[in-house]
């Protein structure tokens, strides 16, 4: 139960399974906006139809084998995700040690979710096809990445600063530790550089919103369901049959 | 109110490393991979992957 092999596959399994349910998100959900944005750009490839730099979207792949691809990136993120993530929880010391594993996962997870996927989409908001320029996306990438690590230095710093502030009570540990990562994020929001690319003109902006949102019910299906599914294979107190008994292995030990 | 019942931190063996950096490669060829790995074959990559890209929010063109 206890050795880092049989972490390691409950965090595989979780992040299959909640990459699976990412996925189902993508494709029941965040197709619909990126449908009426292929359709913009279809609109926009037939008033001028050699577009520099550009490539046709579907020419290699039809449309149905890029939404099996769609789902299928979900599943493998999901899988190297749930690789990763059983790691950092199996070698975390600090973060929340007087919970119980359940609790101790879905934190986390929603931890993560805030700074590698909330945070960049706070900055850099996820952009449906037909909006970015193909001659800035190394430097939209960079960003990207560097929001996210800086995001998650913040979340190892605050378990850091929570552990060195264990004399303070918990109220007030707790206040500081929110102060200082508010901070963190602030911080990092102010000091990235603006998205480097506008928005054309002839994207609606109800679609650009439908497709953020959408995206950002899909890594939060990802993160989330990743932290519960783990919670759930990693703690021992589920696998306790009755409620009363589950209840007192999680609180008294 | 620490429980002996789990033990806060896991031994991780030197393995996990490699298992790690697999994880973080296989995100990178899902997600972000343009030709800098693999070349020009990154862009059969780029449009099978394409709409999970944008689903998950990363930058894409």
């Amino acid at each position: 139960m206890n050795s880092y092999r049989s972490v390691l596959l409950r965090g595989v399994g979780a992040g299959g399974i909640a990459g699976l349910l990412a996925g189902l998100v993508g494709l029941f959900v965040v197709e619909v906006p990126i449908r009426a944005a292929l359709a913009v750009e279809e609109a926009r490839a037939a008033t001028e139809p050699v577009e520099p730099g550009g490539h046709d979207h579907g020419e290699l792949f039809g449309r149905g084998t890029q939404l099996v691809g769609g789902v299928l990136a979900a599943v493998i993120v999901g899988l190297a995700v749930g690789a990763l993530f059983a790691t950092a929880y199996a070698g975390s010391r600090r973060w929340f040690t007087d919970r119980p594993p359940f609790s101790r996962s879905v934190s986390l997870a929603a931890a993560v979710f805030g700074a590698a996927a909330l945070l960049p989409a706070i900055k850099y908001p996820a952009n449906p096809p037909a909006v970015g320029d193909p001659n800035t996306v190394g430097y939209r990438t960079v960003l990207y990445l560097g929001v996210i690590a800086a995001g998650l230095l913040v979340v190892f710093g605050a378990s850091y600063l929570a552990s060195r502030l264990g004399h303070l009570s918990r109220p007030v540990r707790s206040t500081a530790v929110a102060l200082a990562v508010i901070a963190g994020f602030t911080v990092i929001l102010l000091a990235f550089p603006a998205p480097p690319d506008a928005i054309p003109e002839d994207m609606p902006s109800n679609v650009l919103w439908d497709f953020r949102l959408a995206s950002l019910a899909e890594t939060a299906t990802l993160w989330l369901g990743l932290g519960v599914v783990f919670g759930l294979l990693i703690d021992p107190a589920v696998r306790t049959r009755s409620g009363s008994k589950a209840k007192a292995t999680a609180l008294g030990a | 109110m620490t429980s002996p019942a789990h033990p806060l931190s896991i031994p991780i063996p030197r393995w996990a490393y490699a298992v790690a950096l697999v994880a973080l490669m296989v995100t990178w060829l899902v997600l972000q991979e343009n030709g800098l790995a693999i070349g020009h074959a990154a862009e059969s990559l780029h449009e099978f992957f394409h709409d999970g890209r944008h689903a998950l929010g990363v930058p894409c063109h």
